[in-house]
This record gives C-alpha cells, structure tokens and sequence, in this order.
C-alpha cells in the first residue's frame, strides 16, 4: 500500500545530476547525447561526443532487435543492456525514462556483473561511484572471497602434507626406516589384484639372538639397522623391503620372475649380510636364510598363500644349513 | 601437553585462531624458526602450527601472547601492536592491507569504516565475529575508537594497523591507548607524506 503523496517536479541541472548519478545519459528525443555522467564518459572515451547518437555510441545486448532509444524504451519497459562500441569489453545494465514534455530522454547505467572488469579496464577509484553504489562492497567481497579461498586452500595443502606424513610413519619401521607388516599386507594385495608378476622373499637372520644375547641389545638393534642399509642398497626404488618381526624381513621384486635373477639377488644380499659388522669395536657375525616365491607360480596370486609359501621355502633354507637362498615352486591351488 | 583443539573441533574463523596466526606469522618471519619452537615449546604446545580457519579454545591467543613476550623479551602490548603493524606491512599479506583501504580515500574515511568492518567480515565468511567497533568523533580530526573483544590482545593489534594505515594514506597521526577498550586517534595532518598507491582492481597473482 503507498499512500498517496504529492508529485514533485524537480529542476536538476546536469551537474548535479553528475553527481548524484556518475554514469547518466542525458539524450534529446531523437536519442542524441546532449550530457555524460563523468564515470559514462570514462567507458565511452571518444565516443563521449554531444551530439552523437545513442546507436553510435552502443549496441543493445537486450531487448533483442532493438537499435535505437526509442526501440529500447518501447520494447522492455524500461530496463535494457548495453555494450559499448568502442571496444571496451564491459557490460552495461540500466534503465530509462522519456522526461516530461517528450524532447528528453535520461538513461541511468551500472555495471553490473562486470563491474572487476570495468575496474581493472578502466582504472577506476571510488570516486568514479557514487556514495550509494554498492560497487565498493562488490569489489571488497571480491577480494575478502579470494583471500578465503587461499586461506581454505592452504589448509588444505597442509592437511594432506600432515595426512601423508602420518601415513608415511604407519607404514614405516621406526628402527630400521624400512616399511613394516601393514605395508607389505597393502603393496601384496595390490600387487595381486593387479596380478602383477613379483618374486617374495621372506629372510630370517642367523644366529641373530647369540649377537642379542652375547653383545646386548644395543648391538643387535646396530645389526638390524646394517641390514636394513644393505637391503636399500642392494634394492630398487620400486621394490619393498620391510622388517615384519624382530628379525624377520621381506622383501618384494618388482617385474621379476626368472629364478636365477631371484636367486642371485638373494644370495647377494646373503653375502653382504655374513661380512662381519663393527659395532663400537666389536665385531657381529650373522648371516641369512632366505625362502623365495615367485607370484606367477600361484595359478591366482594370493597375500597369505605367497607369504606362507615363502615361510616354507625359508623353513626350507634353514634346514639346509643357513646362510642360502630356496626358491620354492607353490603346488598352486 | 595440553590440547589444542577442543573435542568440537570446527572449521571456521574465530578471533583466537586469526590473532593466532599473525603472531605465528609475524614471529616466524621476524624472529625465525628457533624463536617460534622456543615458544611452543614453553607454551606446552602439541602442535606447532596454528591454522586460520580452525578454532581454538578462547583466550588461547592470549596466553601464547604471553609467553611470546617472554621468549622474545618484550612487553606483551608490543608484541601485539608489531603483529598489527606486520599484517598491514608484509607483502606477502597485501591482502589485508588492501581490504582495509576498501575503506576510503581518506584516513578519516578509513576510520569511519572501521564500524562497518564486522559486517564486511560476515559477508566472506559468515561465522566470522569480528569485535564490534564503535568510533567516535570527538572533536576537529579527533577520533575515539572503541572495541569490546573478550581477549586482551585485541586492542593493541588495532593500535599496530591504525598506525600502519596511517602511513599507508600519508597520515601523521598521534595513536594511543586510553583504557582498555578505548583508543584516542588525533589526526594531526592528513596529508603529511604521499599515500602509497592503492588501486581497486585486485593485482593480478
């Protein structure tokens, strides 16, 4: 409901109007500019011309087919966009109204969405806007939204840098720097759904509980952390070499199933670990069995089948007199 | 070791967190890594980093704040006012320096616009509650600032941006605190040296 209120007839001159609306367009009834708000002539730059007309000056985006003033005003009430012709790639929403008397036309115009590109185009300051214009919120809304977003970002960026260095350490063996028993369950299991080809080796150390027991712990944690040196040296990146118990290793091949290869890696590590170690001045012997398996001898590779077969195959080198390597063919399934 | 996070552990700005990490910032960058460890380590802290958008227990801001100023051997008002001074001065921080001269073309316009600043905040992120600020003008280029914020800290991080905003619009202008929730600002000339540029579109990154 509005109540009713007294017409006021207003007498603005252009100067004023200037102020109070920066991106005015003040026409003649057949649509020639007769003024430009200060922020307009900006956009307009040289076609910013008394006398030129409203077709030179823009190309009507909406109401479709509309040319001249007179079509924009007649056709959409009195709502339209523009785009300037001199290039300038910038939007321009607004709405008109043919004065009283008929032989003046005032088209009020705003950015709208395009307000960031007006901006940055055409270098405006706040006193390009009028104290009402809400462009300053825009803009600050604009940058307050970015700054969040790289705030959001970076938090993410170091939630993960923290998620993946704790995953790192729950597959990790502390004392050797060697992957552990959860990793090995994880690399064996997507090693086999991918029916990758692989050789296991399961290696137990040899009269490791007389260097415990004779040297004291210290000594032998110093032998298990030389062998975890040894199986990084003698491995390849992609491979796994892990400690699953106090003195038991595994170690994965990748791409590898020929015998001998297998054979020969395992007997190299053998020899490096029975060369006698130096701990504070005294000397540690011990040496390795080692059972091999290799993942295409199992019709359907399978985690626990691979590692209880290779648990065979090290049952079997010990009891053949340590210090060797047995490859053992799986019966299959 | 005492936690951090409270068990409602939230995403969100709060107070705390965003005081917490300009001063991680500014430590860090002022004084270095060993100075920072040193302080979490006294502070008991269990982690080392404070994030922005996480929420910490209130008044936690502040007690790190103390410990900082023993650590570093300064007044704890002085450490707040340099992290105050460092967000409206570092350039890796452009951006807050640039969201405060949103403000206005003059420094008294940028005071003024202070009292919109947490209604500004809330459009960005909405469960932010930045301390509501009242500024009074008490006479010719005399201006009275109050803010109410439930930690200690708040007010001499203002004191560091107002006097660093100053020189950013080539104020010169006498800051000072005259009760714990009230800070005189006298303009004494407006035009004292050159603004440095501030131009509305955003830098391109």
């Amino acid at each position: 409901m509005h109540a009713e209120l007294p017409v006021h007839r207003l007498d603005l001159d252009s100067s004023d109007l200037a102020q109070f609306m920066p991106m005015h367009l003040l026409l003649d009834g057949e649509g020639r500019a007769l003024s430009f708000g200060p922020t307009l002539a900006r956009v307009l730059q040289e076609l910013a011309v008394p006398g030129m007309r409203f077709e030179e000056m823009f190309e009507v985006r909406s109401p479709g087919g509309a040319v001249t003033v007179s079509d924009v005003l007649g056709r959409a009430g009195n709502r339209f966009r523009l785009l300037p012709r001199n290039g300038v790639r910038v939007g321009l929403r607004g709405l008109g109204l043919r004065l009283p008397g008929g032989d003046k036309i005032l088209l009020n115009l705003s950015f709208g969405i395009d307000l960031i590109a007006a901006v940055r185009e055409l270098a405006l300051t706040d006193a390009d806007f009028a104290a009402t214009d809400l462009a300053m919120e825009l803009l600050y809304l604009a940058e307050a939204n970015a700054a969040v977003t790289r705030e959001l970002r970076g938090l993410n960026v170091r939630l993960e840098g923290a998620r993946m260095a704790a995953e790192e350490e729950a597959m990790t063996d502390p004392l050797t720097g060697l992957r552990n028993r959860r990793a090995v369950d994880l690399i064996l299991e997507r090693l086999c759904a991918a029916r990758a080809s692989f050789g296991l080796l399961h290696m137990d150390l040899d009269y490791f509980k007389a260097v415990n027991d004779s040297l004291g712990h210290a000594a032998g944690d110093f032998v298990l952390e030389s062998v975890g040196r040894i199986l990084r040296e003698q491995l390849r990146a992609e491979d796994c070499a892990a400690r699953i118990g106090g003195d038991e290793f595994v170690v994965i091949i990748v791409g590898r199933s020929d015998p001998k290869t297998l054979q020969s890696i395992a007997e190299r590590i053998i020899a490096r670990i029975c060369q006698p170690m130096d701990f504070e001045g005294q000397e540690c012997r011990v040496s390795a069995s080692i059972g091999i398996v290799r993942s295409t001898d199992l019709a359907t590779p399978e985690a626990t089948q691979l590692l209880a077969t290779a648990d065979r195959a090290l049952y079997a080198a010990k009891h053949a007199g340590r210090g060797r390597a047995v490859l053992l063919v799986s019966r299959g399934e | 070791m005492q936690s951090m996070l409270g068990p409602e552990r939230k995403v969100g700005m709060d107070m705390d967190a965003l005081m917490l990490r300009s001063l991680q910032g500014y430590v860090l960058d002022t004084f270095g890594l060993a100075s920072w460890q040193e302080i979490c380590r006294r502070a008991e802290l269990s982690v080392e980093t404070f994030e922005p958008m996480l929420r910490y227990d209130p008044g936690t801001a502040d007690r790190i704040a103390q410990v900082a100023a023993q650590v570093l051997g300064r007044p704890v008002e002085a450490v707040w006012e340099d992290v105050g001074t460092y967000l409206v001065t570092n350039p890796d921080r452009e951006g807050v320096r640039r969201l405060l001269r949103f403000g206005g073309m003059s420094y008294a316009d940028f005071l003024h616009s202070l009292e919109e600043l947490p209604g500004r905040a809330r459009l960005a992120m909405p469960d932010l509650d930045l301390p509501e600020v009242t500024l009074d003008e008490v006479g010719p280029d005399q201006f009275e600032l109050r803010c109410q914020s439930h930690l200690a800290g708040t007010q001499r991080v203002l004191v560091g941006m107002l006097t660093a905003m100053a020189d950013d619009y080539g104020a010169l202008c006498l800051i000072e605190p005259v009760a714990a929730d009230c800070t005189k600002i006298s303009v004494l000339d407006s035009r004292h040296s050159k603004a440095r540029a501030f131009a509305l579109a955003m830098p391109e990154r």
